[in-house]
């Protein structure tokens, strides 16, 4: 049994978020096994038709305060259960690893639903292209193992997660949308495991500290690294 | 105030606005100044150290912020709202403004390469465009006194494209990195040059701006002075003079004209009281970038000017120019998995690829007149909403992709000069007014085969040098027409109120003065008679410097 994910006020605390989430679960989140039916046998699998309610929010506007960026700027809008789904997700695309925590763990859930709740053009696009991708994982969930994702066993989940984690020349033609939505997907679990403290510095990005005096340049590990490199590539520098 | 005649007006705070109140004050003038926007203060309002994370949306850009959360531009972008602009019927162009104190000097890329000789006779060589009234050594000593005052890093390399600073003007540029060094290596077998950047910023300190600390981008404001705005320099040392007053706010509309048709002042919005002000002034400096000058020029009409202020030429709003960009980048295997270190540097480029074609040019072996440079888009940046392509699978498998991955691509982004062409202009568009009342501008945009053909050739030159570090580019290249950016979209506008030697086919003369009215000068990108590849900061802030000079002495002569 997955537990609930528990929203991370430790990313950027705010009590917002919690009114927020309670008066946000308007999204159609699934579509029921018949409706799947009756779209399915059509050669490209099965895939939802979700009617949004539009974004009606206001952005942020062009004079926000960037020292102080705003806590919540615009009402989240996935429910508990979608968040506990990209959780789960956030963690089989990010599991922890000895001390390097997991998706969910550095807060990945709440940078998707403030991704997928934005005003913003390439925002909305997304959330269509992100909720249809967890509709699907369910559906397929449920029309495979007749429960819900989130509720299977580890391996039941990657049974699914290794037909639409791959782009390859012999994919199915049932998993022809879910890939490309599912990469969006993890892209967007990746960027926010890696714009989190613990990913920056698992990926090894050492700047955003103040150097007094020169810039020192490469280290002598990556001088001659490069000097391999250029070697290798019959160039001289 | 609002009673006395002021001696200058200027209006605008950026480049050519802030450099001309700064030399005005310090020659002992009372200046003016009307600025759009609201007051501005990098010192506390720049987000220093910030990351990504903290941002909504990891910082990326929207329509409110369209460069980043953590963008320096305030109120402005690709869209001001209430003050909209229009085009053209088939005519795309953007055009990118800033409202705050100090204005796009806030965020720009503080790259600062000198115009030559070769950029300003390029008509005398090759037929096309215009000529600028003066020579490179009537500017050269102002490019030194400029380049001494605002801080700029780089190094004389005696490549034709890039003059030389006279000695002890440039500050030390910083090393250059792993992805930039490769570049180099791969550029020479091609017998193509790479040099150190030139860029405002310093990395030793001056007045009271420190040096560089190699962290947050630029673009973000730097509230050390590092890098240079006019809102930690120039501003604040004209204000203390005691000459300068600063009106933030104020939309100016029109300038204003007597019976003879002599400019007597400008009338303003207040933005805050949405009323109208009008100033009387001995003498007015347009510095509101280069099509909002053109645009409140237009604006000005009157019986002695009837089709806009000093156009007896028919020249004001004719001969926009941006730079040219396009780009192509890829993954370099051979930077996989590479050896992390700090690689932030001073955020930008600190080598670049300046042009190096003038010979090829001279011998007729390129089918475009114009040069270009490329700028790198390398390094270990800090990790933010966009995430490397080509990923797959999940787990730890994926987490080490993404780890190889990192700082693996490099991007090559052309900048390039673009000519004249009766096709891009801007007028008053007659039927749109913005939440101020002021008509607003309409443009005209339509590239020709100069700036085509460059481009082919960037693309072509690109994938050449990537692939010489080893990338795999199996996919045909775009056209130039698809990859070709908009025009105004590299925030290079510039010509709309052109200099020249004869009042018939240009706006001002070489001292930035209308030809049209004596005490009218235009002291911002406008003026320029070309739009050379490399930038147009410095070269607004030099010729604000050497035309605010004459200015002064005109006004102590009491010509003006």
């Amino acid at each position: 049994m997955t537990q609930k994910y528990q929203i991370k006020l430790s990313r950027r605390e705010s009590l917002k978020w919690v009114g927020a989430l309670s008066a946000s679960t308007l999204i159609p989140n699934s579509v029921s096994a018949l409706t799947m039916a009756a779209e399915k046998n059509t050669g490209q699998g099965h895939w939802p038709k979700l009617t949004l309610s539009p974004i009606n929010a206001k952005g942020y506007g062009k004079d926000p305060n960037l020292l102080i960026p705003p806590k919540s700027p615009w009402p989240k809008t996935l429910t508990t259960e979608q968040l506990t789904l990209v959780a789960v997700l956030a963690d089989i695309i990010v599991p922890r690893e000895g001390t390097v925590p997991s998706g969910s763990e550095v807060g990945v859930p709440d940078v998707v639903d403030e991704w997928v709740s934005a005003p913003y053009s390439r925002q909305q696009h997304d959330r269509l292209t992100i909720l249809s991708a967890l509709t699907w994982i369910d559906d397929e969930a449920q029309l495979r193992f007749e429960q819900s994702f989130v509720n299977l066993t580890e391996q039941k989940r990657l049974q699914i997660i290794d037909d639409i984690a791959f782009e390859r020349e012999d994919n199915d033609n049932a998993f022809m949308r879910i890939i490309p939505a599912f990469a969006r997907f993890r892209s967007l679990v990746l960027a926010a495991f890696y714009s989190s403290p613990a990913g920056m510095k698992d990926i090894g990005y050492m700047g955003n500290v103040p150097i007094m005096g020169d810039y020192p340049g490469p280290t002598e590990e990556a001088m001659t690294h490069l000097e391999q490199v250029v070697k290798e590539l019959g160039l001289t520098l | 105030m609002k009673d006395k005649k002021h001696p200058v007006i200027v209006v605008g705070s950026g480049a050519g606005g802030a450099m001309a109140a700064y030399v005005l004050t310090k020659a002992g003038h009372r200046v003016l100044m009307l600025e759009a926007g609201r007051n501005y203060d990098p010192k506390t309002e720049t987000p220093m150290f910030k990351t990504n994370g903290e941002a909504p949306l990891m910082g990326a850009g929207n329509v409110d912020k369209d460069f980043g959360f953590y963008d320096a531009t305030v109120d402005g972008g690709w869209s001001v709202p209430g003050e909209p602009y229009t085009t053209g019927e088939g005519s795309d162009f953007l055009w990118w403004r800033a409202r705050m104190l100090g204005g796009r000097t806030n965020h720009w890329g503080r790259y600062s390469l000198r115009f030559s000789e070769h950029d300003f006779k390029g008509k005398s060589r090759d037929g096309l465009g215009a000529d600028w009234p003066f020579e490179y050594e009537d500017l050269a000593p102002w490019y030194d006194k400029t380049e001494y005052l605002v801080g700029v890093c780089g190094t004389n390399t005696g490549l034709d494209d890039m003059p030389d600073s006279s000695d002890g003007i440039l500050q030390p540029p910083p090393k250059p990195r792993v992805p930039e060094l490769l570049i180099a290596a791969a550029t020479k077998k091609l017998g193509i040059p790479t040099a150190p950047m030139h860029r405002a910023v310093l990395t030793r300190p001056k007045d009271d701006r420190q040096a560089c600390f190699y962290a947050t981008p630029c673009g973000h404001g730097c509230s050390i002075g590092a890098a240079f705005q006019t809102t930690t320099s120039l501003i604040p040392m004209a204000k203390a003079t005691g000459n300068l007053d600063v009106i933030t706010d104020a939309m100016v509309k029109n300038v204003t004209v007597d019976q003879q048709g002599k400019v007597t002042g400008v009338c303003y919005i207040d933005k805050q009281s949405n009323t109208e002000t009008c100033l009387s002034a001995n003498v007015v400096i347009l510095a509101a970038s280069a099509c909002e000058s053109a645009r409140i020029m237009l604006n000005s009409k009157s019986k002695h000017h009837p089709s806009g202020l000093a156009n007896s030429s028919g020249q004001l709003g004719r001969n926009i120019m941006d730079s040219t960009g396009t780009g192509l980048g890829a993954y370099i295997p051979a930077l996989a998995g590479r050896p992390r270190y700090n690689e932030d540097g001073h955020t930008a480029n600190h080598l670049f690829i300046p042009w190096w074609g003038h010979k090829a040019q001279e011998k007729g072996e390129l089918d475009f007149p114009r040069g270009y440079h490329f700028e790198i888009g390398s390094g270990f940046g800090q990790p933010g909403s966009g995430v490397s392509s080509g990923l797959q699978g999940y787990g730890t498998a994926l987490k080490q992709q993404v780890r190889d991955k990192y700082g693996s691509s490099v991007y090559l982004s052309l900048r390039g000069e673009m000519l004249p062409n009766e096709h891009c202009y801007m007028e008053i568009d007659d039927k749109v007014k913005d939440k101020w009342g002021i008509p607003v501008a309409k443009f005209h945009w339509k590239w020709s085969k100069h700036e085509l053909n460059q481009v082919a050739h960037g693309l072509k030159t690109a994938k050449e040098i990537l692939e010489t570090m080893g990338a795999t580019i199996d996919y045909p290249l775009p056209s130039a027409e698809k990859a070709i950016l908009k025009g105004g979209q590299i925030i290079h506008e510039v010509g709309a109120t052109r200099m020249g030697d004869s009042p018939k086919d240009s706006v001002t003369n070489q001292w930035g003065q209308t030809w049209d009215c004596d005490n009218l000068f235009v002291m911002d990108a406008g003026v320029f008679a070309s739009n050379p590849h490399k930038n147009c900061t410095l070269t607004i802030m030099t010729l604000a410097m050497r035309n605010a000079t004459w200015l002064s002495e005109q006004m102590n002569k009491g010509a003006l």
